[in-house]
């Protein structure tokens, strides 16, 4: 009888073993067995015991104090497992198991988790209270309005207005980047109208250089470059179209709705515009691995991955992509959130959008078609009269391999052992009979047959079409049937260069387009395919009613980008009107409302003024998205105009969070240059194109990856504004990031502003900055009068002060002139 | 903490400004190291053929590598394995194996604890280099160097806090962005020491301007930007753009001067290897470092191996391992032995961390016959003074070399051990970037407990 009993206490015992581990292995061993994340293992009792980075995870007979009882059932956090928490029952499986001493079967625990339908998190009605999801409410008031009652609170009264020179100057700056004439300081400072100022701002805005200026500012949220980046770091010599197009899009005023629809669907909206396609190019600036994706696909999901941070942060000022491998730590964005917005996006491919007339450039395609498919008949035909004569040069060409890989060829195919396999393969699959070793061994008969060919292969390549302009941008495909191209170094053994896949990815119907299929990546693993997820928008910000696919004009593509757009440029979207119109702010004031400009979320900083950036957002919306009518707004009110130099609310209010006085800031970099540019007289005008590359010294150059950088002079044909100066990932151009030049990888709302001993090395020691100084010099002397006050107007559109004088005294012009050149006053905006 | 590196910052970071009275001030415990010298080996060194002994290479010699997964190459299909051309001797009182490529080396292994089962995480060379530089295989974030002169300020007022010298033949792979701040102010960012030349990039006006006509130019710009912050007296940016210039200027003689090396001994320049052709190159980057250290710079990175031919001017040995580490074993052997013994001499050793690493191993199998592969599964590294207990091995690699076993060291734990040793908590060393608390080492990171 006893007998009987401990036998079934002990089948009981190895049952109960048996449920706790395969509960470890459907539950736990997908991470925490090979993978170890956190260092634990749980496929040993050993590993198990000896747990992971937070101490051991299993402490025999100790089941509420083993970590691996508190993490399941959410004692500590996070809740284990990630993603789908155990039931009840299961952790009551696992508590007694450990409390009858957590015995492992006899056998090798192996990870049984299968790849399903994962929960998600259920949209509380609290998540949507946080302020920057609730609608954006119509405010009222005016800037100065909001501002002055919270300074009245505050107890700070605001500073008085600025003078009319001040006024100029900084409009100038602020608006187009570059400083007034004396001319021009004299006009307004002496005009009697007393719409002056306002007429100031319209004359500014309608200037060629405002969108120079204020397409800067795009470009950092856009992370816009002209290399790719990574080792090769390819030239992307048709970037700067859309680099243009931004600057021409804020020059016309694009509506913002529109400016936004184009970036993420110029191909798909109604009437697609050469402008509308060069836009696309704003999802295709991520740097890039010089491999293709077709060869490596693991790093589309990176490129995917950024255009989430891009329009994430960019548009809505959300972090987004932190939900890539689990739910948002901090904001209700689940994982599926993230997985929505990558099927969205996932039917993209790079493409070259030709700007030309369809037929031409249809004509274009085809013929290039053609011949691509005459040559790779003739190439087969070469490769045929060839293959002897490699055969016969190839074993020659092995012989400067080892012993041992000799041998592993020279052993027959079926002979071989699986290392000289391996071997031989190697080699094999790698060694090639160069054209001119061909040459030396064929026959006249076979020679003069390949010279005809390769003479009729020239012949084809001359008679390619000409490439019409190009812009680089994307729509919709499937990448795997991408045709090579510039740039498309393939990786090593996994694709040849030269080898073009006939046909083509993208989708010319008939029918309609489909997306091919993106899913649910667990922990962001792309081979870790869960369910198939559907194009979709973060819940949290979405209040239903709007598709998230169209039906586009063309029928090519899927329409989800354009569906995207529509959505994000809803009237009900509670972000896209707030984030820009902060960015709007910050530019103006050198800090936004919420100071975090490119996170609203719970991480983010909070809005200094909530009801003024609400006024601000309505405003923008229902002035028809309109930039320009911001910088009227906004610089029309008094907060604007205000002295920046005063001290007296500095006691209650130091750091002019409630801008009871302007801030005065330091130019951003390439203002900095351009206007040493402008002062010396040098700055050439010209608007566009390609890219300049100013000289860099040659170290410089030896320190920085492959690529480009043209060998250009330091005179008028780099002398431009700054913003077309080539970017390269690879080697940031040493002024600009003394001048702390954001990172151009990252999408980037606001800059740092440091003050470091190189910025003063480059304004005392620079060749180019000296030369400039020399080129001012030059030009005040040809004004002729009194050096110091040229100096100070050119430079600082104001006269000098009796004391500055003194301070200059017994100066050369060329010494002054470099001397005001480095003055805190020039180099900041007040 | 925060306003203590925001004052840091204001006062000019990394790049040389402020005197720290006391170094305590800013860290979390107590410090082991005050200064770091980092030696990248670019390119890809193999472990198993220079710090960690498989015997079993030989033994499988020419078989395929099995049940190990998937064999992962860089390149081209995977060959069988290979055992190492090179011989291990054992060195010292620990009696540490090290491969006869560095004699030198290899003695003063007691000096130096050895890491056999450090891991990356790609197998991409700037990937790779981007991992060590930064903690993460993309581009853009703030490198190492960045972050420890943004926890720790500077020591000299006179010299940037972070240094980078890369080797005479090119940068590493990845270029400056392997010593970028990223995201944090350029404050932050390493100052690329030339070795020949001016040191620093505009560090001097150009032949035309006499000393006198700059101080006569700076004396003038000084007063006039005095009145101008006078008006603004709250601003403190404008008194710290005042004081930059100074500093810049003083930057002019003692920069030049830190990387002299007329001054040094023969016996010195001897002991690193300056009277032979082979080693003259990175002898002198050794001995620059050690006077940049000594004159107070926190962080010098310095890389051998650079953009020139790639499999014949890095590590990266797809060709022929032995021909390839023969030639840059030869090169930095006694350099890098010359600079652990003059540190130790000048009782620098104790409170300087010297690490060794590459940006990934390579594979236990062969390219070709006579080349390895990109291997981020195992590699080495090892880690000198700061207290730091030598002889001793820490973790290992499988029997193949092939992937780290016991005690696997991630990137982020070698950098989590570098921060601890600097006397900074790698969980609270966080810079705020997009409302995020951002950390070097992500969400990731122990340190390695023997060493610290």
């Amino acid at each position: 009888m006893w007998r009987l009993s401990l036998g079934i206490v002990v089948a009981a015992a190895l049952g109960a073993q048996e449920d706790a581990a395969s509960l470890i292995e459907q539950k736990c061993l997908h991470c925490h067995g090979g993978m170890q994340l956190g260092k634990l293992d749980l496929r040993t009792r050993e590993s198990a015991l000896r747990g992971g980075e937070h101490g051991a995870s299993i402490v025999p007979g100790a089941a509420a104090t083993s970590k691996l009882i508190r993490m399941v059932s959410g004692q500590d956090t996070p809740r284990m497992p990630l993603g789908g928490s155990l039931s009840e029952a299961e952790i009551v499986v696992l508590r007694q198991w450990i409390a009858a001493g957590a015995k492992y079967p006899d056998r090798t625990l192996v990870a049984k988790q299968k790849l399903g339908v994962t929960p998600e998190p259920a949209l509380r009605e609290s998540d949507r209270k946080w302020w920057a999801f609730q609608p954006v409410r119509a405010s009222g008031g005016t800037i100065d309005g909001w501002l002055n009652e919270a300074m009245t609170k505050a107890g700070v009264k605001p500073a008085p207005l600025a003078d009319r020179t001040t006024l100029v100057r900084r409009a100038y700056l602020d608006l187009i980047g570059l400083p007034p004439t004396p001319a021009e300081v004299a006009a307004f400072v002496e005009s009697k109208d007393p719409q002056a100022w306002p007429k100031l701002i319209d004359q500014l805005l309608a200037s060629p250089h405002y969108g120079e200026r204020w397409g800067r500012h795009w470009l950092d949220v856009a992370r816009y470059a002209d290399s790719n980046g990574y080792e090769h770091d390819f030239d992307r010599p048709n970037a700067w179209r859309y680099r243009d197009y931004v600057i021409r899009a804020f020059n016309e005023d694009k509506p913002y709705d529109v400016f936004l629809a184009e970036q993420l669907a110029g191909d798909e909206i109604e009437k697609p515009t050469y402008d509308s396609l060069t836009a696309t190019g704003f999802l295709r600036s991520y740097a890039k691995v010089g491999y293709r994706e077709k060869d490596n696909p693991e790093f589309r999901f990176e490129y995917l991955d950024d255009m989430i941070a891009t329009v994430g942060r960019g548009v809505m000022g959300l972090t987004v992509q932190c939900a890539r491998c689990h739910d948002h730590k901090f904001d209700p964005i689940s994982q599926k959130d993230y997985y929505r917005m990558q099927a969205s996006l996932f039917g993209y491919v790079e493409v070259d959008h030709p700007l030309a007339p369809p037929a031409e450039a249809k004509a274009w395609r085809e013929g290039n078609a053609r011949v691509d498919a005459a040559i790779a008949g003739l190439r087969d035909k070469l490769r045929q009269i060839e293959a002897p004569y490699a055969a016969k040069i190839l074993p020659g060409k092995y012989k400067r391999f080892p012993a041992n890989v000799q041998e592993a060829i020279a052993t027959p195919e079926d002979k071989r052992t699986p290392g000289q396999v391996l071997l031989a393969n190697q080699v094999i699959r790698t060694t090639r009979a160069a054209p001119g070793e061909i040459d030396r061994i064929c026959t006249p008969e076979d020679l003069a047959a390949r010279r005809q060919l390769q003479r009729e292969m020239a012949a084809l390549e001359k008679q390619r079409p000409p490439a019409p302009p190009l812009a680089m941008g994307v729509t919709d495909g499937d990448y795997r049937f991408t045709p090579d191209g510039a740039g498309d170094e393939p990786a090593p053994g996994k694709g040849i260069k030269s080898e073009a896949i006939i046909g083509s990815f993208l989708h010319e119907g008939p029918g309609r387009y489909t997306a091919p299929p993106s899913f649910l990546l667990v922990r962001g693993d792309m081979h870790a395919k869960a369910e198939p997820m559907k194009p979709g928008f973060p819940r949290v910000v979405d209040w239903g009613g709007l598709p998230a696919e169209l039906e586009t004009s063309s029928g090519k593509t899927a329409g989800r980008r354009l569906a995207l757009a529509k959505w994000l440029t809803a009237p009900e979207h509670p972000l896209t009107a707030r984030v820009m119109a902060n960015r709007i702010w910050h530019h103006h004031f050198g800090r936004g409302l919420v100071a975090s400009l490119d996170n609203f979320g719970k991480m983010g900083d909070r809005p200094t003024n909530p009801a003024l950036l609400d006024f601000l957002a309505t405003e923008f919306r229902t002035r028809g998205w309109s930039v320009k009518a911001m910088h009227r707004l906004i610089m029309t009110s008094e907060a604007y105009q205000r002295e920046s130099a005063d001290e007296s609310g500095t006691a209650v209010d130091p750091a002019n969070r409630l801008l009871w006085r302007f801030p005065m800031r330091r130019l951003e970099a390439e203002i900095v240059r351009d206007q040493v540019l402008a002062v010396s007289g040098a700055l050439n005008r010209a608007a566009g194109g390609s890219a300049v590359f100013p000289p860099l010294p040659e170290e410089l150059l030896a320190s920085s990856n492959k690529g480009v950088w043209k060998r250009q002079s330091d005179g008028p044909e780099t002398w431009r504004r700054s913003v077309y100066v080539y970017r390269k990932r690879g080697l940031p151009f040493p002024m600009f990031e003394t001048f702390d030049l954001p990172d151009q990888n990252i999408a980037c709302g606001a800059r740092n502003v440091s003050t470091v001993p190189t910025q003063a090395l480059f304004l005392m020691n620079d060749p180019f900055l000296l030369r400039q100084a020399e080129l001012f010099a030059n030009r005040i002397k040809e004004a002729g009068g009194d050096p110091v006050a040229t100096a100070f107007r050119l430079a600082l559109a104001r006269a000098p002060r009796k004391e500055e004088r003194a301070a200059v005294d017994g100066l050369t012009v060329e010494a002054l002139a470099q001397v005001v050149l480095n003055l805190n006053e020039f180099l900041y905006l007040r | 903490m925060m306003n203590r590196r925001k004052f840091l910052l204001e006062a000019g970071g990394g790049m040389g400004v402020l005197a720290l009275t006391s170094l305590e001030a800013a860290t979390h415990h107590a410090p082991k190291a005050k200064r770091v010298i980092s030696l990248f080996m670019s390119g890809g060194v193999s472990h198993v053929d220079t710090f960690d002994p498989k015997p079993a290479l030989a033994r499988y010699a020419g078989q395929p590598l099995s049940g190990k997964g998937d064999v992962v190459v860089r390149q081209g299909h995977p060959g069988p394995l290979m055992p190492s051309p090179f011989t291990f001797r054992r060195h010292g009182q620990s009696g540490l194996e090290v491969c006869e490529l560095f004699p030198k080396i290899g003695a003063l292994c007691d000096e130096y604890a050895l890491i056999r089962s450090a891991f990356s995480k790609s197998n991409d060379h700037v990937q790779a280099h981007y991992a060590l530089s930064s903690g993460q295989i993309r581009m853009g974030f703030p490198s190492l160097g960045a972050w420890v002169s943004y926890g720790l300020g500077s020591v000299n007022r006179d010299l940037p806090g972070y240094v980078v010298l890369y080797d005479q033949r090119g940068g590493p792979f990845g270029g400056p962005a392997n010593w970028t701040s990223g995201f944090m102010p350029a404050a932050y960012q390493g100052t690329v020491f030339r070795s020949a030349g001016e040191p620093i990039l505009d560090l001097k006006p150009p032949p035309g301007m006499s000393g006198e006509e700059q101080r006569k130019r700076l004396a003038a710009l000084g007063k006039l930007n005095a009145m101008d912050a006078a008006r603004t007296p709250s601003n403190t940016e404008l008194a710290a753009r005042l004081e930059s210039y100074e500093l810049a200027y003083r930057m002019q003689s003692a920069a030049p001067e830190a990387v002299d090396l007329a001054s040094e001994s023969a016996a010195t320049k001897k002991l690193y290897g300056l009277d032979e052709a082979h080693t003259e190159p990175f002898g002198r980057q050794c001995l620059m470092a050690r006077r940049l250290v000594e004159r107070g710079v926190r962080f010098v990175q310095m890389y051998h191996g650079g953009l020139g031919i790639q499999n014949l001017d890095t590590w990266d040995a797809h060709e022929d391992v032995k021909t390839n580490h023969t030639r840059h074993a030869a090169a930095t052997d006694t350099p890098i032995a010359g600079l652990l013994i003059d540190l130790k001499a000048r009782g620098l050793l104790q409170d300087t961390l010297v690490v060794w690493h590459g940006e990934f191993g390579r594979m236990p199998i062969s390219q070709r016959g006579l080349g390895r592969d990109h291997n981020p599964g195992a590699m080495s590294i090892w880690m000198a003074g700061a207290g730091i207990r030598g002889g001793q091995v820490i973790g290992s690699s499988d029997e193949f070399g092939y992937k780290a076993e016991e005690q696997p060291v991630s990137v982020h734990d070698f950098h989590a051990t570098i921060l601890h040793l600097l006397g900074l908590d790698h969980t609270k060393l966080t810079y705020r970037f997009n409302g995020r608390e951002i950390r070097l080492t992500d969400v990731y990171g122990t340190p390695v407990p023997q060493l610290i």
